[in-house]
């Protein structure tokens, strides 16, 4: 018995680690879409740690100038704070993933509706976390988000209360209370995170609809022993996940901030670095922005003067129908293609976030007539009610061939979609027989295209491919490990060179950025080295997605 | 690849890897100490094999999982190796204490200098700047009549009334000569803006008797600006306490009885910048035995209570607190 064995052997003992109530992984299971909320938990943990340290040096009654003295005087202060905030958007971002991915698979539905509305109630903690912890910067474009967010808030009478609660002397530069609802936010996702996590362990991940193609998609206890077990093929594949997701949280912020300069119109997407205090000249010159999570929110409180109305579009009515999905989808099929209308809506849901925080970053507070939001948000809705219409489900055979779609296919489809949709806006704004007589014909080449289409795109997973483990496979694999053996050795080599590098840069000034950018390329390379070992030692010539 | 010859065809039959893994299992299966059981192969099937193997010969590629072992292991370390410098994020700056005042040019928010003639007469914008240490707020004003003229403030002689010392207030700098500084902290309890302020000419009346907090005047303040004859003040919410911003911070109305320390500053006439040189009277915190205060201005350099600003100092105007009255 080898060293390494007899210490994982220690450990595997002690902590009994095969004894805990984690799911056995089947084999088809190792790809990044099943580990999406692996990922969010990866960032969930590095903003929790990076914030810890930042809980070190920042000073709730000069929130600016601490945040300046961290990134200027604290020795790599400012790749903790960037990759803190960079953190928090890639948990954001992750979470939307993961929640719509989710959402269309039908992971919602029984046994794991608690397990979906925990999730949802987490997003929301999340979205208000990443809020206050914004505030927390004190520069003008958070300054005035909260402004923003305390005016949609004393708007309504009943619920002026709340300020002083939740912003206390915001105003007066005392942000020690936002600083503490941050803390206490961020530890009410911890907690929940707590049972969202042992509740995914207990039901297992959800098989792919080719094995249970109804609800409840759960394995049984007897397929489950069978499958991997979490230590160690599980325990290694998500930490190449973790420090892979940790990587990129530290290279693209400190890589952002050390090409400096960015245009101001990114901004509120991706420039790292604080705007200018409230309270300077140069403050006049700043665009206020929402954070960009909050874009969306921020563009529709321009659709309507009456708060109540915005809040129910922008807040109440998406959240309680993500709550409530798993009780308005009763029925048991899973395939998104047999629960259109929550299809539909999931189409609608993304489509209308991303269109609604475009928006709301090219044309922030202006005010939108009604007639402009219908020509905005109907055309998607008509182009999914239609789509939807159209496609229909065909329960595949087994002797179903792999669908292709070719690139050429893709682009000529994409093209003719674009005149499509151009021309019913051109007919909407000018209804003549012109453009009525070019957007027929277009119509005409859309649907068809799409009919053609539609079996590449829906039915390109259900297709059957006959499992078979031919010495071919296995000798074409092999070759692989072997490939991916040397780019191993290569990483190494690579990672030690950055690693002697690291310890030469500067701890403060602009030149300190490299050091996150270094260190988050070092841990892209160890969760690569870790996911080519996953790979090489773990990975079997008949493994396939099902 | 051992490999046979059947005609023209080739056929793989062992790779050297499996070849290898065959003799270490018949080596080990020889070996005494490690003898294979047949009884128990016999009653058990393929499970003994297997555990027999795992447990005595290990995988078929025991070397090569070692070596990527070794490999994964390898930039482990590495990445151990790469954040020991960051640790460094735990060490704080060092603050160093300061035994003297420093020189300090007064700037705006983007670093330049500020003009000492582009100072608003008789702002009621808050207007301050942290000098000596970090965290101690002063008042920049630059003092004008009640119709909003630049006067000429004199030097003049300060009483420090708790404990009857004197000291000379040097007068105001700049091109009118109007521009004076004291800390803006209230020597009574420690106040610090926007609860205490300065109340220019048209804020010291008796509408601010019923203005909210922070503005509020009491009518005591309005009297003795009325003896004293002085058109603006330096007002603390708080308690009530007043200072004489023309005649070096001196108290007008109890609970305080200390002046306000003055900041000495420094006009540079040829460039119009502001320095700050130190401060005079007594000291920015009331300290020593039975709150009776040193008269060492420079008693709470020493000390823990901030980081020296250095050779530069912001002049940041955080509001104007009677935009709401």
């Amino acid at each position: 018995m080898s060293v390494t064995k007899k210490v994982s052997d220690w450990f595997m003992e002690r902590l009994g680690l095969n004894d805990l109530p984690f799911f056995k992984t089947p084999d088809y299971m190792y790809h990044a879409s099943e580990w999406l909320g692996a990922l969010v938990a990866a960032a969930f943990f590095y903003t929790v740690i990076s914030g810890l340290i930042l809980l070190l040096y920042y000073n709730p009654d000069q929130g600016y100038s601490s945040t300046e003295f961290i990134i200027n005087s604290v020795p790599y202060g400012s790749v903790v704070l960037y990759s803190h905030l960079y953190g928090a958007y890639a948990m954001i971002i992750l979470a939307y993933v993961h929640m719509f991915r989710n959402y269309f698979v039908g992971a919602y539905k029984k046994p794991r509706e608690l397990l979906w509305i925990i999730g949802v109630l987490m997003l929301v903690l999340v979205l208000g976390a990443s809020f206050l912890g914004y505030s927390l910067i004190g520069d003008v474009l958070a300054t005035s988000a909260v402004d923003v967010g305390a005016g949609i808030i004393s708007s309504i009478p009943q619920l002026t209360f709340l300020l002083p609660i939740l912003f206390g002397n915001y105003d007066s530069g005392q942000f020690g209370r936002v600083l503490a609802w941050h803390i206490i936010l961020v530890a009410l996702i911890g907690l929940l995170f707590v049972f969202h996590f042992f509740m995914a362990e207990h039901y297992g991940m959800m098989p792919s609809r080719k094995v249970k193609s109804k609800a409840p998609a759960v394995y049984t206890k007897e397929e489950w022993s069978k499958f991997n077990p979490w230590w160690p093929r599980n325990f290694v594949y998500m930490f190449s996940l973790i420090f892979l997701t940790w990587g990129f949280i530290l290279a693209i912020p400190n890589a952002l901030a050390y090409l400096n300069g960015l245009p101001q119109q990114f901004n509120p997407f991706l420039n790292p670095k604080p705007a200018p205090s409230p309270s300077s000249p140069l403050a006049a010159h700043v665009t206020t922005y929402p954070p960009w999570f909050f874009l969306f929110v921020y563009k529709i409180a321009d659709f309507t003067s009456d708060v109540v109305i915005f809040l129910l579009i922008g807040v109440i009515i998406p959240l309680l129908y993500l709550i409530l999905v798993p009780f308005l989808d009763r029925t048991e099929y899973l395939h998104p293609m047999k629960r259109k209308v929550f299809l539909g809506f999931g189409i609608l849901m993304i489509t209308y976030l991303i269109q609604t925080t475009i928006w709301g970053d090219l044309s922030p507070g202006i005010p939108v007539p009604i007639t402009q939001q219908i020509e905005v948000y109907l055309p998607p809705a008509i182009i999914t009610a239609i789509g939807l219409a159209f496609f229909k489900y065909v329960k595949i055979g087994n002797n179903m061939k792999k669908a292709q779609m070719t690139p050429l296919n893709a682009i000529l489809f994409t093209v003719i979609a674009l005149l499509m949709a151009g021309s019913l806006i051109a007919v909407l704004n000018e209804p003549s027989i012109l453009t009525i007589g070019i957007f027929i014909p277009l119509l005409i080449l859309f649907f068809g295209g799409a009919k053609l289409l539609t079996p590449p795109i829906f039915k390109a997973d259900q297709s059957a491919v006959t499992p078979s483990v031919s010495q071919e496979s296995v000798m074409s694999l092999e070759r692989k490990k072997k490939m991916a053996q040397v780019i191993m050795v290569i990483l190494l080599i690579f990672a030690a060179i950055l690693a002697g590098t690291i310890w030469t840069i500067p701890a403060t000034g602009y030149v300190s950025n490299m050091f996150g950018v270094d260190l988050g390329l070092i841990f892209i390379m160890l969760g690569e080295s870790i996911s080519l070992y996953h790979y090489i030692v773990y990975k079997k010539p008949d493994e396939h997605e099902e | 690849m051992i490999k046979i010859k059947l005609g023209k065809n080739e056929k793989p039959i062992l790779n050297p890897e499996d070849f290898y893994f065959i003799q270490k299992l018949l080596r080990t299966m020889r070996n005494p100490k490690t003898k294979f059981n047949s009884k128990e192969f016999v009653k058990k099937g393929d499970d003994y094999l297997f555990n027999y193997v795992d447990k005595n010969v290990g995988g078929i590629d025991e070397g090569r999982r070692k070596f990527l072992k070794g490999l994964v292991i390898g930039i482990g370390v590495v990445t151990v190796a790469g954040i020991i410098p960051g640790l460094k994020v735990l060490v704080p700056p060092n603050v160093s204490a300061v035994s003297a005042f420093p020189k300090s040019l007064l700037v705006d928010s983007s670093g330049s200098p500020i003009a000492a003639s582009k100072i608003p007469v008789n702002s009621p914008i808050i207007t301050i700047y942290e000098y000596p240490l970090t965290g101690e707020p002063n008042f920049l004003l630059n003092l004008g009549d009640s119709s909003g003229n630049p006067v000429k403030v004199p030097a003049s002689t300060v009483t420090v009334p708790q404990t009857g010392d004197k000291y000379t207030f040097p007068g105001g700098v700049g091109p009118n000569n109007s521009i004076v500084s004291y800390s803006a902290i209230c020597q009574h309890l420690g106040c610090k803006p926007p609860y205490i302020h300065f109340y220019p000419p048209n804020y010291v009346n008796s509408a601010q008797l019923s203005a909210p907090e922070p503005d509020t005047l009491t009518a005591q303040a309005l009297a003795a600006a009325k003896s004293a004859n002085v058109p603006a003040l330096i007002h603390c919410d708080c308690h009530g306490s007043t200072y004489d911003p023309y005649h070096g911070a001196q108290p007008l109305t109890g609970p305080t009885v200390r002046p306000l320390p003055t900041t000495v500053l420094e006009w540079d006439s040829s460039t119009d910048y502001l320095y700050a040189l130190g401060s005079i009277g007594v000291a920015i915190y009331p300290e020593g035995a039975n709150g009776v205060p040193s008269k060492d201005p420079t008693a709470d350099l020493g000390s823990s209570f901030g980081s020296s600003v250095g050779d530069k100092t912001e002049v940041t105007q955080p509001e104007n607190p009677f935009t709401s009255s």
